[in-house]
């Protein structure tokens, strides 16, 4: 029971069966085989982000662009595809590209230029949306190309594509972080820089490595924005950043470093979808919606926090809360 | 009015339990005005379970607190506070920002709610500072002091609070033996007016000069009451571990070898000037000096951490460009820094990933850590530091000093260094975990390493070291064998410390 309760994914996996309990409460539309596919699709561009999203909380820093970036990435593609002649998998490769040029500038900035995270990608959360209303006089590109929609809503063996996309990118990621060096060093420099200089770590290589996947990741998901509408435009993406830090922190990733993990993210994406799709299914405004995740936010990191008094409380019974409320305060001094 | 060596706080049979851990056991102590209370004993004691309930942070399962032999409720810190309970610990709960006067008078600021009361507040404290014969100015930002004097200003602060008891937690860790001579003094001049003071240590030493009783803890027990104690070093020791302790400081000379590291000429453009010297394999090379006098700065230099801008370092004869502490591990050295909490230790690592973070290389095939392999490697380190269990899984702020410590030494045994640097090594950590540090330094020495050793604890330096250089502003100004180095090299002169003021 202890054990099960220190799994970083516990706490996620229980917040997002809670969620798709109260929706499928509240309507019988939510446990339907077309809303489920509808969900996976839905989940599955902020889960993509929120892979980049936590590679970064982890190593200590934050990413406010992929949603500007999404919009400037749709653009380009549809541009490439439509306008300038460019081969199908040619502009998708050099959409993931921009991706990772814009993860790398964002990276650049931050570690070498030591400007704090927050800042540069703020600055590039008003810039790539920017860049993004200069092509096509700021208009959309509808229609880019009809090889485009099959990449998001194409299945294999009744698989539908964003699901295959979701497992092996998180698949993928959950790999580097748990079992490569660079992985490691990324938890290490999050959890304490100083420490991590003195280990011998490249400290600000690792912070930069961590900025490109987010870009890559952002790159990913406006591949599959672009297939999903069959077109760019620069105003993709708004919000998105939010939710995807939303699912990291659901996931349990702290925003002072070091602390997150990716299936963990997965299950705090899926928590802020089905919270999405269950008001939608109950025709609730969007300003109402809006609401509603703030709250599961706070209440969300609070259960994360809470963990170890709750897992006492259901281990040892109520007596033991005190004990760990002051042991916690002790490591706090020491 | 109550008398001097009156009792004015009592703990009577506390008791206090974390889980199965019985952290206190029917402790009792009295602390009496005008009187330095010793409190000593190993990690893990029980010593600060009982400062903690002293102070208001834990609430006792059993037992009584009583103050002036009236039985009192410290339902929290706050309460604590408004008892007169005042702690200095380790970390500072000054706020560098403010002046000497705002911060003696933080929380309580002599005015109406719509003025602080400056011209009050600086009076009060010149006053206070005075008193206490501390030459320092209350409109002096508190951060820009030296480490020693912020801490006197937070003990000035106690005494200005007009406090009942005054606990310091391990006071002179940051400190320099100078430093900590001043400190004593004011501490000495507290007590002859009156003041009510535990002093907490691991400095055995310390204890026993300044200390008017100790009480002795063991697993939670008091096995030698204030009375009952004598002021005895090698008596403490016993105490402490419960068996005669055979030697303090075990030191084994080995056989010197070839020079495995020579530094000619360092110097760094943050201090350090025309460093020279030459250790070799099988031996331990002291660097003594004060706080700040450059013996970090030269492990900091040849760790790749300060940038060298003159001078050259050659490993085995050989010369060694160290621009990273990257290229200091690849050239074999290591550095266990001085402050773990701050520059060592990962708390969001086990103690098994802390082990292993300098060392990724060994078991990285590209693509993939090998996972078994890291586990092994580091509790194999483990049991051989005799390093708790629980490390292997658990996150290091779980642990205690002693076994963080020895998870750091493990990290760096576990790198292919001949090279160790170690800054403070012992620096707040029981006697038993000390001497198992001492013996790995022989063992270092003993299999051909070179080792240098960094302690402001003089004895500590000269008994483990075989040849001690004298650092003194950022130079070596000389070598010599320990039996020639004597307190006062070790000290800075009065003009010195106002330099570093």
């Amino acid at each position: 029971m202890k054990r099960l309760f220190s799994l970083p994914i516990t706490g996620p996996a229980i917040a997002t069966l809670a969620v798709a309990l109260l929706v499928s409460l509240t309507t019988h539309r939510f446990l339907t085989p077309g809303n489920l596919n509808n969900l996976a699709l839905q989940v599955s561009i902020v889960a993509l982000i929120a892979i980049g999203s936590t590679a970064v909380i982890i190593v200590g820093g934050i990413d406010l662009s992929p949603g500007s970036a999404i919009a400037l990435l749709t653009m380009l593609l549809a541009m490439m595809l439509k306008f300038w002649g460019i081969g199908f998998w040619a502009a998708i490769g050099f959409t993931l590209l921009g991706g990772a040029a814009i993860g790398f500038v964002n990276g650049a900035i931050t570690a070498y230029l030591r400007i704090p995270a927050f800042i540069t990608t703020l600055a590039g959360y008003s810039a790539y949306r920017g860049l993004a209303f200069m092509f096509n006089n700021g208009s959309p590109v509808f229609e880019a190309s009809n090889r485009l929609e099959p990449l998001f809503y194409g299945q294999v063996l009744g698989i539908p594509l964003p699901l295959i996309y979701i497992v092996v990118c998180f698949g993928a990621a959950y790999w580097l972080m748990r079992h490569t060096k660079l992985g490691r060093s990324i938890y290490a420099v999050g959890g304490n820089a100083k420490a991590a200089t003195l280990s011998g770590i490249k400290v600000r290589r690792v912070q930069l490595l961590a900025f490109i996947l987010a870009g890559l990741m952002a790159g990913v998901a406006a591949v599959l924005m672009a297939a999903r509408l069959n077109s760019g435009s620069p105003n993709y993406g708004v919000g998105l950043e939010l939710s995807a830090i939303a699912a990291a922190v659901i996931g349990g990733a702290s925003l002072s470093g070091g602390r997150g993990d990716m299936i963990a993210t997965l299950f705090g994406a899926l928590t802020v979808t089905i919270v999405q799709n269950g008001l939608n299914l109950n025709a609730v405004q969007t300003s109402t919606q809006n609401i509603v995740l703030g709250a599961i936010i706070v209440i969300a990191v609070g259960l994360d926090m809470w963990r170890a008094e709750i897992g006492h409380l259901l281990s040892s019974g109520a007596g033991s809360m005190l004990a760990v409320k002051g042991e916690r305060r002790e490591r706090r001094k020491t | 009015m109550e008398a001097l060596r009156d009792v004015a706080w009592e703990l009577r049979g506390i008791s206090k339990a974390f889980g199965p851990v019985l952290a206190n056991d029917k402790v009792s102590i009295a602390l009496r005005r005008g009187h330095i209370h010793g409190l000593v004993g190993e990690n893990g004691c029980g010593k600060s379970t009982l400062i903690k309930t002293l102070c208001g942070a834990h609430q006792p399962d059993q037992g009584t607190i009583l103050h002036n032999g009236a039985t009192v409720a410290l339902h929290d810190t706050l309460a604590a506070r408004s008892f007169g309970v005042a702690t200095v610990f380790q970390e500072f709960s000054l706020v560098p920002g403010m002046t000497v006067a705002e911060n003696v008078f933080l929380g309580r600021w002599p005015g109406p709610a719509t003025s602080v009361g400056w011209r009050t507040m600086r009076k009060e404290t010149r006053r206070v500072l005075t008193e206490l014969e501390l030459n320092i100015s209350p409109d002096a930002i508190l951060g820009e002091l030296p480490v020693a004097q912020q801490q006197m200003v937070e003990i000035a602060k106690a005494l200005a609070a007009k406090a009942t008891a005054i606990i310091l937690d391990e006071p002179t860790t940051a400190l320099g033996v100078g430093e900590i001579a001043h400190l004593h003094d004011l501490l000495r001049r507290a007590r002859n007016s009156g003041a009510t003071i535990l002093y907490v240590s691991h400095r055995l030493d310390e204890v026993v000069s300044l200390c008017d009783v100790v009480t002795v803890m063991r697993n939670g027990r008091v096995v030698s009451a204030a009375g009952e104690t004598p002021l005895d070093v090698g008596a403490i020791i016993g105490l402490m571990i419960g068996r005669e302790i055979a030697e303090q400081y075990p030191k084994v000379n080995a056989a010197l070898g070839e020079p495995v590291l020579e530094a000619s000429n360092l110097s760094t453009d943050r201090g350090l000037r025309d460093v020279s010297f030459t250790l070799h394999r099988g031996e331990v090379l002291g660097l003594g000096g004060t706080l700040g006098s450059g013996r970090s700065a030269i492990a900091r230099a040849l760790f790749g951490v300060e940038r060298i801008v003159a001078g050259d370092v050659r490993v085995n004869g050989k010369p060694v460009a160290i621009r990273h502490p990257a290229d200091a591990i690849d050239a074999g050295i290591a550095l266990l820094t001085e402050n773990r909490n701050v520059d060592g230790l990962f708390f969001n690592f086990t103690g098994a990933e802390n082990i292993t973070i300098a060392s990724l290389g060994a078991f990285d095939h590209g693509l993939w850590l090998d996972l078994t392999s890291e586990r092994r490697t580091s509790s194999e380190l483990m049991r051989r530091l005799q390093v708790s269990r629980a490390a292997e899984s658990k996150l290091v702020d779980r642990l205690s000093g002693g076994n963080q410590q020895k998870i750091l030494v493990a990290r760096w045994l576990n790198t292919k260094a001949e090279i160790f640097i170690l800054d403070e090594p012992t620096k707040g950590i029981d006697v038993g975990t000390k001497v198992a540090i001492y013996q790995i330094i022989n063992e270092l020495a003993g299999a051909g390493k070179g080792v240098i050793l960094i302690s402001s604890d003089d004895k500590e330096l000269l008994a483990m070291s075989d040849r001690v250089a004298i650092v003194r502003r950022g130079r070596i100004v000389r070598i010599s064998m320990p039996q020639d180095v004597t307190k006062l090299d070790l000290l800075t002169g009065p003009e010195e410390r106002q330099d570093a003021a």
